[in-house]
């Protein structure tokens, strides 16, 4: 029974040759394939492998955009400091107004005295 | 003597010097308490380089600011202190001892003094005198609903303070006259 078996399994997996109906359909198969691959590689722009060296000499974007943003912010450091400069130069100049006014007042309280005196 | 050695020496003089001169910059006490008390309250502090930066902003074409950065070219501070109160005689005259102290020391002269027995007005001005050049002024004023301090640091020109009167709807006030009479007045 096992004899049988074996018998009937050697003979289903024996190698047998490739009809020749088989082997033209595969190799015009693969001949198709490889003219399509070839055709539309012609047809795509050449891919360039971009090396190290190539790469630096790329235009760097962030560069010009580093130094404006330094300069604006240098501009906005600087507007912001002559602002301060110049609210406190007003408020120093209002402060010796105020200090001459107060000063004045307080003479003339002098002048009216002295001169209330003199004509007594 | 070598010469490095008498240049130390000349420095050290001129040191010691510079610092026995009088200064004209009295210390003028907190005033925490009145200003508690004050309705209204004026602390004005310019030092020589705020002074400086004021003028700066002042327009030199404008007779009032013309005028105003002649006086405070040759200044050194001014230091202003004043306190309104809704009552009389709020303060005492112990809140203002120590500047008055201060004013006993060498170098300062009582330019005027008025006291007024009816409206209660006094007012002191003190001077302080070197080489015949003015280096600093003190006012205490003290009325029964106000009182203040004044003190001018440096180079103080009578003629042109004389003259910037009237620009604060002041009228002109003739200080000549007023030690002419004899520095203290009372009435």
């Amino acid at each position: 029974m096992s004899e049988d078996l074996e018998s009937k399994l050697r003979e289903a997996m024996r190698p047998v040759a490739p009809r020749r109906e088989l082997t033209d359909a595969l190799i015009s198969r693969l001949t198709e394939g490889r003219d399509g691959q070839e055709a539309s590689s012609a047809a795509a722009p050449p891919v360039t492998r971009v090396t190290p060296a190539r790469r630096l000499q790329r235009p760097v974007w962030w560069l010009p955009v580093g130094l404006a943003a330094s300069l604006l912010l240098a501009v906005g450091i600087q507007s912001l400091h002559e602002h301060d400069q110049r609210e406190k130069g007003l408020e120093a100049r209002r402060q010796v107004f105020e200090a001459l006014r107060v000063t004045n007042q307080k003479l003339d309280l002098v002048y009216r005295a002295v001169h209330d005196e003199s004509k007594s | 003597m070598s010469r490095v050695t008498a240049f130390f020496v000349a420095a050290l003089l001129w040191s010691v010097a510079a610092h026995a001169a009088p200064d004209a910059r009295l210390v003028l006490p907190d005033f925490a308490g009145l200003e508690k008390k004050a309705t209204d309250s004026v602390a004005i502090t310019l030092d020589s380089s705020l002074l400086q930066l004021a003028s700066g902003f002042m327009n030199s074409s404008d007779p009032k600011d013309a005028a105003t950065q002649q006086i405070i070219k040759g200044l050194r501070g001014i230091y202003v202190r004043s306190f309104t109160f809704d009552h009389d005689f709020v303060y005492q005259a112990s809140d203002i001892e120590a500047v008055r102290k201060q004013l006993e020391a060498p170098g300062w002269n009582r330019l005027v003094q008025t006291r007024s027995k009816k409206t209660h007005e006094d007012v002191d001005i003190y001077i302080m005198v070197e080489n015949q050049q003015a280096i600093g002024l003190a006012l205490i004023s003290s009325e029964p609903r106000e009182l203040t301090i004044v003190n001018i640091v440096g180079a103080i020109d009578l003629d042109k303070l004389r003259k910037l009167e009237g620009q604060f709807g002041v009228p002109k006030l003739d200080l000549d006259s007023a030690s002419a009479v004899g520095g203290d007045k009372q009435h």
